[in-house]
């Protein structure tokens, strides 16, 4: 479960204070899923960041899974991280020299997973990419990327995943297919998905949906028809 | 587990090999470096203590007592022999002569060899074999020419003052040959158990006793401690500084040398390191920030990335080990025809010098640029825009200049040298990045009004101002030590080469007769030998300075004032002295007939014996007596055998019937001419110093040879720099070309502004590489080397075309890729 109470994030510029975000609430129960939507610079990723632990509010609090987030250090929310969080990002962030298969491996490597080489197969099994385990990334399209990375954030199996604009930089078709696979291993395992997006069919795709303009929630998150 | 995993893949992506190759380069060229140079080292330690034929040698003119050689068998490790030398006649069965005899005890000579011969003068290697021991008691060994002057051969007797030996063999060589008077008179060697019997020495009698020690030099410094203080007036300790100064000054210099040249590839090795480390710390931001957003804790990532550290270094130090090793064998084994000397095994330490030099480059060169990988915020993932706060600039520099200081002082174990060089390069440094950022102006503005070429080339340094001028500090100091280095080398080489020519006279003809003159010139020219003009030579005993006898003990304290002296006259001062105080003599004063004669004395004879400037000097000349005044102090430089001690105005001596003496060069296989001179003329004696100029000479080779070798390798090192600095703005450099090409740019565009862009960075480099190694040589000379400064124009032109053709080519080859792969695939692996 995620909860968010009066988050706000202000940062010094050169012109004076910039608010980015303004008294943000919200809560996320446990295997449901947040498209947080909204405008280039509207602080949705700055929202996702704070949420998953990765950035701190000025003020306000966030908990995520019982851990009260922003009593904590950075070395805290490290271990909260690796405990629960995975992640997919915009521009796959694939380390360049490191297979599809090492890829998926070095989070779970990173945690001491014994198994980490045959679950890591079993992944990318899942996300059809079993005959291209042993390519770089730069022998990937970019929809292969993504579903690399989604296999590397959903075989250290988070309770929570946070993924920022994973469709930003895909191509219509291929987008819809990264889509589907998020939602549908999403489903299997139960996680609770946060997600930023511009993209509207994305956004309906998760149970609730909340948009920010210029840091402030101006559609509170609702219920959305679920397919 | 997991940073070895991790160290492995980024060794198969190549984002460490550069790293890697840097520091394996800095291991091998160091140990490389060190581990020859102290094979090198130990082999003319060796081989110059053999001049001595020990380590150290105690000279007295009283027997060396017991007890010393009691305490130094019991207390110290060390070897120990004694040799006693003294002139006496020697007879055979037809005819006698004086001959210089030395008894030798068991052990002799403790380093080096004896060279025996069954033929007198021979020459052939293969008549020549090496002693195993000393003569037997009842035997003798004889110079080559003792055998004709006593009309003896092998096998026959000859008589020592009582006692009879037989000749069995033949002496060519012995190390410990020295100077002095005992060289006029050919040697006898025979043993020591058998010189009681002789009945020669007795009181009173002029006897030399040499105490030899040989050892590890940690044992003999402490014996010679101790015997510092048990030793009278009467005895004087020697080592090679003060018994051969020109082959002490030689090796020095090679050893300053070498130095110095080790100090410059950990200097390359360490900008190498640098430069790779940077950029493998800007290829991992990602890498960091990815794992640290999957809840790698700071601790964590700098525990990953250190352990990957350590790991590489100990696999870079293991190769760059094997590597050094593979290089100095192979140049040893290349060069083992021009080493006499075999060269030994190098100590542990020697490698331990390379290992250790790798990990203080990777602590203070690649730790700086990596320190803030950890420190790289989570949220960098998501805003890749967010800076990164690196350590410093000026902080990895402090590292940098720090790791030097560092590795200087380990290498050198001198602080004024480090300081000097460390202090001589901040400053060359400092200076030169100013001028480099001052040439990128002055290069934008004249761009400015430039063709396309030269704008791309000229706009891609003038974008990066930091990094060019990096770039061009980086090549300017390979370009500035390659030019040092080969310099430096070469006014060596040279500098041995003037101070001993091939053809420097090695006999000195003495006591020659006025009326001899004319049949030993015949001689000479018989056998086409060309010989320096007769110099007149007076014996003379100094028997009052300023009207008063030297008291005893003054004659005690001084040699000169006990025996004879060479006086000679000169209306010039010889060339290579130099007057200290005082003047030397004009027309006007040689004129001058109502003033006393003038003399100028050696510097240090005059202190010895305590004269002023206008002291009377009274000397005995057969019988006859001559006041002279003292005029002025000179120095002579002893490196030649062509001194005089007491040199007279002219037309002070001429009256005084002189003898002459003449200096000239024989072959090894013109030595029977020594003999032929002698025989015709008994009284003639002469000095040998060819063999003692034959073993300097095979010493300055082998210093040479080293010399040549580490600049070889120096010259890798700076190589491996140009490309390691060139591969690290590659990435850049392939996205540039790769978008110029995708725009439409012509393949002839983007190779022209390459050549431009590294012809300029080369051309900037080459006149700072010039700028620089003027200063580093005039310095090496001054207070190096100590000779005189001279600026060195051949490299001013040197300087600028390798700067410039060098750099552009390693340019256009490095960048090649650019041009010949797709651009979208450029592109793309970039991007990647």
């Amino acid at each position: 479960m995620i909860e968010a109470k009066n988050l706000t994030k202000k940062v010094q510029t050169s012109e004076g204070e910039l608010v980015i975000l303004d008294d943000v609430s919200l809560q996320v129960s446990d295997g449901d899923s947040l498209a947080i939507i909204g405008a280039s610079g509207s602080g949705k990723s700055t929202l996702l960041g704070i949420l998953a632990g990765l950035d701190v509010p000025t003020s306000g609090s966030v908990r995520l899974n019982g851990f009260e987030l922003t009593d904590m250090d950075e070395e805290g929310r490290a271990k909260v991280r690796a405990d629960n969080v995975g992640f997919v990002f915009q521009s796959f962030q694939l380390l360049p020299g490191l297979s599809a298969l090492e890829n998926v491996m070095m989070p779970l490597e990173l945690h001491g997973h014994g198994d980490a080489r045959e679950k890591s197969e079993a992944f990318l099994g899942r996300v059809g990419l079993s005959a291209r385990m042993h390519h770089y990334p730069k022998q990937l399209s970019g929809g292969e990327q993504q579903r690399v990375a989604i296999a590397r954030a959903f075989a250290s199996e988070p309770k929570i995943l946070f993924a920022d604009e994973p469709t930003g930089n895909l191509d219509s078709a291929t987008g819809l297919k990264v889509i589907d696979l998020l939602f549908d291993l999403n489903k299997e395992q139960g996680t609770t998905l946060v997600l930023v997006t511009h993209e509207d069919r994305l956004a309906k795709r998760c149970r609730h949906q909340l948009e920010l303009e210029a840091g402030r929630v101006v559609v509170p998150a609702v219920r959305a028809a679920v397919n | 587990m997991l940073a070895f995993r991790l160290l492995w893949r980024n060794w198969r992506s190549g984002e460490v090999k550069i790293l890697a190759i840097a520091l394996m380069l800095a291991v091998a060229v160091v140990s490389a470096i060190s581990v020859f140079t102290d094979r090198l080292e130990a082999a003319l330690i060796d081989e110059s203590a053999a001049f001595l034929g020990a380590n150290r040698i105690v000279e007295s003119s009283q027997s060396i007592p017991g007890e010393w050689q009691q305490s130094a068998a019991e207390q110290f490790d060390v070897r120990q022999a004694t040799t006693v030398e003294f002139l006496s006649m020697v007879f055979s069965d037809e005819t006698m002569n004086m001959a210089s005899v030395k008894a030798v005890s068991e052990g002799y000579p403790l380093l080096g060899n004896i060279e025996l011969s069954d033929r007198p003068f021979a020459v052939d290697p293969e008549d020549i074999t090496i002693a195993e021991g000393i003569p037997g008691p009842g035997e003798a060994w004889l110079d080559s020419r003792l055998l004709p002057l006593l009309e003896a051969q092998l096998g026959d007797t000859v008589q020592v003052g009582d006692k009879e030996l037989r000749a069995t063999r033949v002496l060519i060589s012995e190390p410990d040959r020295g100077g002095g008077m005992s060289m006029v008179s050919p040697r006898l060697i025979m043993n020591a158990q058998d010189l009681p019997a002789t009945k020669v020495i007795q009181p009173g009698s002029r006897v030399e006793y040499n105490w030899l020690l040989a050892g590890e030099s940690g044992e003999i410094d402490s014996l010679i401690e101790w015997l510092q203080t048990q030793t009278t007036e009467h005895q004087e300790i020697e080592d090679l500084q003060s018994e051969q100064e020109q082959l002490a000054n030689a090796l020095d210099r090679g050893t300053r040398f070498l130095l110095l040249a080790g100090i410059v590839g950990v200097l390359l090795a360490g900008v190498a390191i640098a430069i790779a480390a940077q950029h493998f710390a800007s290829r991992h931001v990602d890498q960091v920030a990815l794992m640290k957003s999957l809840g790698a804790s700071a601790r964590r990532v700098r525990t990953v990335y250190l352990l990957q550290l350590l790991l590489l270094a100990a696999f870079a130090s293991v190769a760059g080990l094997l590597v050094g090793e593979v290089i100095q064998r192979a140049v040893s084994a290349t060069l083992s025809s021009l080493f006499p000397v075999a060269l030994g095994g190098a100590s542990v330490g020697a490698y331990g010098v390379g290992v250790l030099t790798g990990f203080v480059c990777l602590v203070f060169f690649a730790l700086p640029p990596l320190w803030h990988l950890p420190t790289i915020p989570p949220l960098k993932i998501l805003r890749r825009e967010m800076a990164v706060r690196h350590l410093r600039t000026g902080m990895q520099g402090a590292f940098g200049l720090g790791a030097v200081l560092l590795l200087i002082l380990i290498y050198s174990q001198d602080w004024w040298l480090t300081l000097s060089v460390f202090f001589s390069l901040i400053g060359i440094i400092s200076i030169a990045a100013v001028l480099a950022w001052w040439m990128l102006r002055l290069g934008r503005q004249l761009g400015m009004h430039a063709g396309s070429i030269w704008r791309l080339a000229l706009a891609s340094l003038q974008r990066k101002p930091g990094q060019s001028t990096m770039q061009i500090l980086v090549f300017a100091t390979a370009i500035m030590l390659l030019l040092s280095m080969t310099n430096i080398r070469t006014s060596l080489i040279d500098d041995w080469e003037l101070t001993l020519p091939e053809d420097a006279p090695n006999h000195i003809f003495l006591n020659i007769a006025p009326h001899e003159r004319e049949s030993i010139s015949a001689i000479l020219q018989q056998n086409g030998i060309p010989q320096d003009d007769f110099s007149p030579m007076l014996r003379a005993r100094l028997t009052h300075i300023n009207g008063e006898e030297p008291s005893e003990e003054m004659r005690e304290r001084n040699g000169s004032l006990r025996r004879e002296l060479n006086l000679t006259w000169s209306e010039e001062l010889p060339s290579d002295n130099e007057i200290v105080r005082g003047e030397w003599w004009d027309q006007a004063r040689i004129n001058d007939e109502q003033a006393l004669g003038g003399m100028s004395v050696e510097q240090e004879v005059a202190e010895r014996m305590g004269l002023e400037l206008g002291d009377v000097l009274t000397f005995s000349i057969g019988g006859l007596s001559v006041d002279v005044v003292v005029e002025n102090f000179r120095t002579v430089d002893r490196n030649t055998f062509e001194w005089y001690f007491f040199i007279a105005a002219p037309g002070v001596l001429e009256d005084y019937s002189p003898v002459y003496r003449t200096d000239v060069f024989l072959a090894p296989d013109q030595k029977s001419v020594v003999n032929q001179v002698l025989l015709a003329h008994p009284t003639v004696m002469v000095f040998e110093f060819d063999k003692i100029l034959q073993q300097i000479r095979s010493i300055i080779d082998q210093v040479s040879s080293g010399v040549e070798l580490v600049l070889w390798l120096v010259i890798a090192g700076g190589a491996l720099v140009l490309v390691a600095a060139v591969n690290a703005s590659m990435g850049n450099r392939l996205q540039e070309a790769g978008l110029l090409r995708a725009l439409g740019s012509r393949r002839k565009l983007i190779i022209g502004s390459v050549w431009t862009e590294f012809s300029v960075l080369g051309l900037f480099a080459g006149l700072l590489a010039v700028f620089g190694s003027e200063i580093l040589l005039m310095s090496v000379q001054r207070w190096v080397l100590d000779v005189p400064m001279q600026p060195h124009y051949e490299l001013w032109a040197l300087g600028i075309l390798i700067g410039t053709i060098s750099i552009g080519l390693l340019g256009v080859i490095s960048c090649r890729r650019v041009v010949t792969a797709a651009p979208a695939v450029v592109l793309r692996e970039v991007e990647g």
